[in-house]
């Protein structure tokens, strides 16, 4: 069974030193290039024919490292008995191209952030290139629907909190990942849990792990996400317990268990407003007065939330606050 | 000066007076004065009231479009003169409200709407209906159509019924929270039914509706098949069903029976025929197929198969160039076009008989439905081309602006959620360069590192260890059964469906009315109502606790009663909450 697996690894130089300063755990960029090798070769030696494609974000810019439908240029060097060619060829393409690629940095962009999304677009265009030659080269090469490849998969390695700005390219391209039916794993290596990436993960039935042993990195790449999502169904792999799904006010940015929804736009608030501030849309008196009374008129204390987090406010069949 | 009908000496508001209908309005002038105090257009006329006959005061009430409270006038002249004063003001006004009906129902205004049934229209006011209150109702634009009597729900209590019991017969979950709540006396029938008169409205409005005409083609099946022989029952309808859709055997039967064929006979000696093969609504093989003989009667019926190059029935009217398909010819080859190859007429021949059958029978369907249209004209097809291909639904529609999303402060929003993971970054400066030196400089030697790369154990075991947990917690919540009782499972069912109808009452009646105009029930019956569901509401804890004791005693998992009912619990509380904020704040 032919799998299909592009990792994308976020290379901020700023949030990789964090990780190997840190108190607890540390982990360098450098220790974990070479776990994440062992894991491309794990994968690699699963079958001859998956295939395998590493992109990298580097600050200000997003490129593709190594790619196993290319044909490499011959690695000059074999370096002792012990070492398998192939794998070779995929260690040196991935870490030499990572060093040289670090070194001509410009100064401009060594401080610019990691376009983690821009790698992710990329991974995507690449899946969705094998997807057509797959189709041309099988009997569907007429076909209207494009078959999807077996199992293609993105696995994001961050380390960088999420890029806010990045909110909307990320959700498109969990949308184009879901018509493409591409399973999206995702593991933030530390700092703060990425919301976005949690959702990327939910959202295309993958796997989202916060890392919580740095010390042992490769135990996880492995036992999380070397299984392809079609053998998941026998090999269970870890992913988070609960998905944050509650929606921050766009007023005041709290998050909120009860919202107000404006019906042209969808933008979020924690109070009925007369206008939204988003699209100028005007709500008519009637509905506001309806949405005020849906609330308490005082509160003295904050009503009881389910464990779920999510409240339910009521069995009314209209009127309810969303 | 416009004619005076009739008058009659009548109070309005306790005031003595003249009431007197004109031929262009009603009106009411106090004792003593000159001028008119009420005056109301005959054409504002909407509803009349008369109190009951033998009650102490002789009263009319006129509702009006306008105003749904209307005037009440009491005929103050002895009551035997009151009432034939009465009774002809009510016949003159009759006469003009039904005109004034009428005349709204064919404006194309939705005409009419429910009184609601907890507030009946006196008896004698039965047919009265203020349109006044209109909202929109499906039930009347499907009866305006039709020109029938509309059903309003709500007010005619027989016909209430009846639809209420028709919509419960068709809704079993529906009708089991009836039996649950109303029968079991927990609410009342209007209660119940109050914000779910949609369901009224939309059975009303399925039943007004016309069926139309089966579109199934008419097709005999055998229905026994005994020693060979084929038994086929022959009901009326089916013998019109075949003789509208083939003529040819409604002639065969004119011309033979009952002189040459006995009616039994015409139809055995049918369905064995060629004829009726070449009839047959499908080309599957069926019992039938092998019993078919030479027959010279149907024969000489037989008509050749319709399976020539050209259909046998032409259409005979004039098709619109640019519909026709047969059109798709050659033309216009600079611009690239090709001609179409994809729909190839007649290249299965076994199937164009039936497919010209099941063309003719839909157009023969669609004429049952909409009439036979009038004869298409003759198109001119020297219209100008560019008039013809010009099609109004692709014209940019100026009226619709739209409103444009213009998101205020993007950035600001998306920011605002990360603000604690930038603070911390802007407060260490960090070398990049240097960085990026020393991190290349230890990559330079992967090789080596990778060589020597190894698990540790205890780190390994850890991770292990929570991970095998993550996936071992699911596992869990997977491989665990339904193991509630049946008869535990539906208390718990029941114990939730009755919490949210006494949530969606609470809260129905806590909100402000969605309805526009004079709510239905006073803010004082709301608050009662809404106290009542309090009530049952805080009894949903205890009805709980029952159920989770019930599961101890049979033995299944109270922890699990206890997760699902949760959700039930903490809605009710909230409303629990809720009620008892809003006491608090008002006293
Ligand atoms: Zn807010
Ligand atoms: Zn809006």
């Amino acid at each position: 069974m032919m799998d299909t697996l592009c990792v994308v690894i976020d290379l901020s130089v700023k949030h990789w030193q964090r990780s190997a300063t840190a108190s607890d755990q540390p982990l360098s960029l450098p220790a974990f290039l070479i776990q994440l090798v062992a894991f491309l070769n794990a994968y690699s030696a699963g079958s001859s024919d998956n295939a395998l494609a590493v992109f990298a974000a580097f600050p200000g810019k997003s490129l593709m490292l190594y790619s196993s439908t290319d044909t490499q240029p011959q690695s000059t060097t074999v370096s002792g008995p012990n070492s398998y060619p192939p794998f070779q060829l995929l260690d040196d393409a991935v870490v030499s191209s990572i060093i040289h690629h670090l070194e001509s940095l410009s100064d401009s962009e060594q401080e610019a952030p990691c376009p983690l999304v821009g790698a992710l677009t990329k991974a995507l265009c690449f899946i969705n290139r094998l997807t057509l030659d797959h189709n041309t080269n099988t009997s569907n090469a007429e076909g209207l629907d494009p078959i999807a490849l077996p199992d293609p998969r993105v696995l994001i390695l961050s380390v960088s909190p999420d890029i806010t700005s990045s909110y909307i390219p990320i959700m498109n391209s969990i949308f184009s990942a879901q018509k493409l039916k591409v399973t999206i794993d995702a593991c933030q290596l530390s700092g703060p849990d990425s919301v976005f990436l949690q959702q990327a993960a939910h959202l295309t039935g993958g796997s989202y792990l916060y890392l919580e042993r740095r010390d042992a990195l490769l135990q996880h790449l492995t036992m999380t996400f070397l299984p392809s999502p079609s053998v998941r169904g026998a090999i269970a792999v870890p992913t988070q317990d609960k998905v944050d799904f509650r929606a921050a006010c766009f007023c005041h940015k709290n998050i909120v268990d009860i919202g107000f929804v404006c019906s042209v736009c969808l933008s979020i608030f924690c109070q009925p407003v007369p206008v939204c501030s988003t699209c100028r849309t005007k709500f008519p008196m009637k509905t506001l007065q309806r949405l005020n009374a849906s609330r308490p008129p005082a509160q003295p204390r904050p009503a009881p939330i389910g464990t779920n987090g999510v409240s339910k406010a009521n069995g009314s069949s209209y009127g309810t606050p969303a | 000066m416009p004619t005076s009908v009739c008058t009659a000496k009548a109070s309005y508001k306790k005031i003595p007076g003249v009431l007197e209908l004109n031929d262009s309005n009603l009106q009411w002038t106090q004792d003593g004065r000159k001028a008119p105090s009420v005056r109301v257009p005959l054409t504002d006329a909407a509803s009349l009231f008369c109190s009951k006959e033998g009650a102490t005061q002789v009263r009319l009430k006129l509702g009006l479009f306008s105003d749904d409270n209307g005037h009440n006038f009491t005929f103050i002249s002895p009551q035997a003169v009151a009432y034939s004063e009465r009774e002809k003001f009510k016949k003159e006004l009759t006469t003009i409200i039904s005109r004034n009906r009428t005349a709204a129902e064919n404006a194309a205004k939705p005409p009419v709407t429910a009184l609601n049934a907890s507030n009946p229209p006196t008896p004698k006011a039965a047919t009265t209906v203020s349109p006044s209150r209109a909202s929109s109702s499906r039930a009347a634009s499907v009866s305006s159509d039709t020109g029938a009597t509309p059903i309003i729900p709500g007010n005619d209590p027989a016909s209430d019924f009846r639809l209420r019991k028709t919509v419960l017969l068709n809704n079993s979950e529906l009708a089991a929270l009836h039996r649950e709540l109303v029968i079991g006396g927990q609410i009342t029938e209007s209660e119940f039914w109050e914000g779910r008169e949609h369901l009224l409205y939309a059975q009303v409005a399925s039943e007004q509706q016309h069926k139309g005409k089966p579109g199934q083609l008419v097709d005999p099946r055998p229905e026994a098949v005994e020693g060979g022989e084929v038994k086929i029952r022959i009901t009326p309808q089916l013998v019109h069903d075949i003789f509208d859709e083939y003529p040819v055997v409604a002639k065969a039967y004119s011309d033979n029976v009952p002189q040459k064929l006995s009616e039994e006979d015409f139809w055995r000696r049918y369905f064995q025929s060629k004829l009726f093969n070449a009839h047959r609504a499908s080309i599957r093989s069926s019992a039938t197929q092998h019993v078919m003989k030479e027959d010279p009667i149907f024969d000489k019926y037989l008509e050749k198969d319709d399976d020539e190059l050209e259909p046998r029935r032409q259409r005979d009217i004039d098709i619109d160039l640019l519909l026709d398909l047969a059109a798709t010819r050659e033309d216009h080859e600079e611009t690239g076009n090709e001609q179409d190859i994809t729909m190839q007429a007649g290249k299965q021949k076994g199937a164009l008989p039936l497919i010209r059958k099941f063309n003719e029978h839909s157009e023969r369907l669609l004429n049952s439905a909409l009439g036979e249209g009038p004869s298409h004209k003759r198109r001119r097809i020297d219209e100008s081309d560019y008039e013809t291909i010009d099609l109004d639904d692709l014209h940019d529609p100026e009226a619709s602006i739209g409103i444009a999303l213009e998101m205020q402060d993007r950035q600001r929003y998306f920011e605002g959620r990360m603000t604690n993971a930038s603070t911390d970054a802007s407060q260490e400066t960090l070398d990049i360069k240097e960085i990026i030196q020393n991190t290349n400089a230890e990559l330079q030697q992967w090789a080596s590192s990778l060589a020597q790369l190894k698990i540790e154990r205890k780190p390994g075991d850890a991770a292990l260890l929570s991970m095998t947990q993550n996936v071992a917690a699911r596992l869990d919540v997977k491989s665990k059964r339904n193991d509630i009782p049946d008869g535990l499972f539906r208390q718990m069912r029941t114990c939730q469906t009755a919490a949210n109808e006494f949530l969606r009452q609470f809260w129905t009646a806590t909100y402000p009315p969605i309805t526009e105009g004079p709510s239905l029930t006073t803010p004082a019956q709301r608050a009662a109502k809404a106290s009542k569901m309090i009530g049952y509401l805080s009894k949903t804890s205890e009805k709980v606790a029952a159920i989770v004791q019930t599961a101890q005693q049979q033995g299944a998992d109270p922890a699990r009663v206890d997760v699902a009912m949760k959700p039930v619990l903490d809605a009710v509380e909230r409303a629990l909450v809720f009620h008892r904020n809003k006491k608090t704040s008002r006293s």
